[in-house]
């Protein structure tokens, strides 16, 4: 996959968790981990959020956008 | 309630130890030469560092409280402080190496500079040294009432409360005074381990003591208070409301005086991006303190003041020892980000306000002299304010965000659209803040959060407004721009020749 693409896609979905998806998860079953639905998903984007950044670090960094 | 002995001397001695650490932190004479060594402390904080102070720049009593009692209150809606910080974060991943960048290039420290130079308009940086200082007071104000909460909490019959927070805040306002963003910094490390430690402590423990287990306790909360555990789909405050205040909350932290004066700390662009990585970390700390919201609203009498939910709690649940060390880290958490944000605000009133405006030939040492005594009227009048008008204050508290949300365009949109205007900014942003205020006068809110209209209506006019205006300044040679710009345009001549 181009990286660019790469880079916009991992941009794109802590937004698309953060925001887009909170109508659909606003429940509370299933309960994961011991927390409700809602807060095992914003508990998850918490994860996720920071691993993506980390790749587009890494991607800009091969790329020599940043230096 | 009569405050436990034990607990205030524990509360008290801590705090006194943090206050000699701040003062010891700035010993060395040098931390005051100059604004951007008091300030930003020569821009020399490695990453470590700045995780340090962006977290206690954020992670405030009011966080703790605040969180706590809206959990106990609204239920879910307090979930919305995760996707705010998250999104914030994220953001800050990409437009805060080029601010700072910027920033070491032009030595500057405030984001009030920043526009000065950036649009070359004295007038914009005013508003925003304005708008910042203006916010940014009624936010100490929320740091005075925390830690007079857990004061009153700890040392009804003991004390005199207000005396006790006026010459603690007078120490505070002291070391920052002497020591600068070194006071806060170290001091910082100690504040961070006890919210780690304490936070953690309570949220193992408060479950097990009153419902057995954490996963009684959601069984419980699911059966008898589901309502606690969505998003209310229904009533003023609903999902739209959530969703545009954790976007506009978020878009609006790092234009924080506090928060931008500790990314002017930095050393390097790659540091705030490896800051940017792991400051969603603090988070795990933020969840399970709305949790704990939760167990106030069952455990607490039925009627109980919600501001005072997780104080209450502790005090019930724990004996002097545990109690003293959780108020001593409420009371941290109130006073050193006060430090921060005195340090912000006073840099904005000393550069962008007696600088710029009223005696532009005043000479460094002196300049110095007069943004560290600022820390004193700055803390001096939200003291003033806080005691005096309460109630006044609650209006600019709840619209602070809304406020500095404004600046946005202003500070970020230029960092990326080379056309952008001062014209079209100074009338989006003044536009910005008239929406706002009158969406909130009027209450006129749609079940959405007031800065969004307010941010909404200013991003409108900016872009609508702007081509009137971009003949001042297209084709006329402009050595900051074209820096500021300088490795876009060269990426774009590389990509074309690799096209061709």
């Amino acid at each position: 996959m181009n990286k660019k693409f790469l880079i916009y896609l991992l941009t794109v979905l802590p937004f698309v968790i953060m925001l887009v998806a909170i109508p659909f998860v606003n429940r509370i079953h299933p309960i994961i981990f011991g927390l409700p639905f809602l807060s095992f998903w914003l508990f998850l984007g918490m994860i996720i959020t920071p691993i993506c950044t980390y790749i587009i670090y890494r991607l800009q960094k091969s790329e020599g956008s940043i230096e | 309630m009569q405050g436990n002995l034990t607990a205030l001397l524990i509360t008290s001695t801590i705090v006194l130890v943090v206050v000699l650490i701040g003062f010891l932190a700035g010993r060395d004479k040098s931390n005051r030469s100059s604004v951007e060594e008091w300030s930003v402390g020569g821009r020399r904080f490695g990453p470590l560092l700045i995780w340090l102070l962006i977290g206690a720049d954020l992670y405030t009593a009011y966080t703790f409280l605040g969180l706590t009692s809206t959990a106990y209150s609204g239920g879910s809606l307090a979930l919305f402080a995760i996707p705010y910080t998250i999104i914030a974060f994220f953001i800050s991943f990409f437009f805060l190496p080029k601010l700072w960048k910027f920033s070491k290039d032009h030595k500057i420290t405030t984001l009030a500079d920043y526009a000065k130079i950036r649009f070359g308009s004295k007038f914009l940086s005013f508003l925003i040294a304005i708008v910042g200082v203006l916010m940014l007071i009624p936010y100490i104000d929320l740091q005075l009432a925390g830690i007079q909460d857990t004061l009153t909490v700890a040392g009804t019959g003991f004390i005199n409360v207000k005396f006790v927070v006026i010459v603690s805040f007078f120490l505070v306002a002291l070391y920052t005074f002497f020591s600068g963003i070194k006071g806060p910094t170290y001091t910082a490390i100690i504040k961070d381990i006890l919210v780690w430690v304490i936070m953690l402590f309570l949220v193992a423990s408060l479950p097990i003591m009153h419902f057995g287990s954490w996963g009684s306790m959601i069984d419980k909360l699911v059966v008898e208070s589901p309502q606690l555990l969505t998003i209310p789909t229904t009533g003023p405050k609903g999902i739209p409301w959530f969703l545009t205040a954790s976007l506009v909350s978020g878009l609006a932290l790092f234009m924080w005086a506090h928060a931008a004066t500790g990314v002017f700390t930095a050393k390097s662009a790659d540091a705030l991006r490896k800051n940017a990585i792991f400051l969603p970390l603090y988070n795990v700390v933020l969840i399970l303190v709305i949790f704990l919201g939760f167990v106030a609203f069952h455990v607490l009498p039925e009627g109980s003041d919600p501001r005072f939910a997780l104080l209450n709690l502790i005090q019930m649940s724990y004996g002097g020892v545990i109690q003293g060390l959780s108020f001593a880290t409420i009371a941290l958490a109130s006073l050193i980000p006060c430090s921060i944000m005195a340090i912000g605000a006073s840099n904005l009133f000393a550069n962008n306000i007696y600088r710029d405006l009223i005696n532009p030939k005043v000479t460094p040492a002196k300049l110095t002299m007069i943004t560290r005594s600022m820390v004193f009227v700055v803390i001096g009048l939200a003291l003033v304010f806080g005691m005096v008008f309460p109630s006044a204050l609650v209006s600019l508290q709840l619209l602070g965000v809304s406020g500095m949300v404004q600046i946005f365009p202003a500070i970020v949109f230029s960092l990326y659209w080379k056309n952008q205007t001062k014209e079209a900014t100074i009338i989006g942003l003044i536009v910005g803040l008239i929406v706002t205020f009158t969406v909130y006068a009027t209450g006129t809110t749609f079940g959405i959060y007031e800065g969004f209209w307010g941010l909404l209506a200013n991003v409108v006019v900016t872009v609508a407004l702007n081509p009137f205006f971009v003949k001042n300044i297209k084709n006329k040679a402009n050595p900051i721009i074209d820096q500021l710009f300088a490795k876009q345009q060269q990426r774009k001549i590389m990509a074309t020749k690799k096209g061709a």
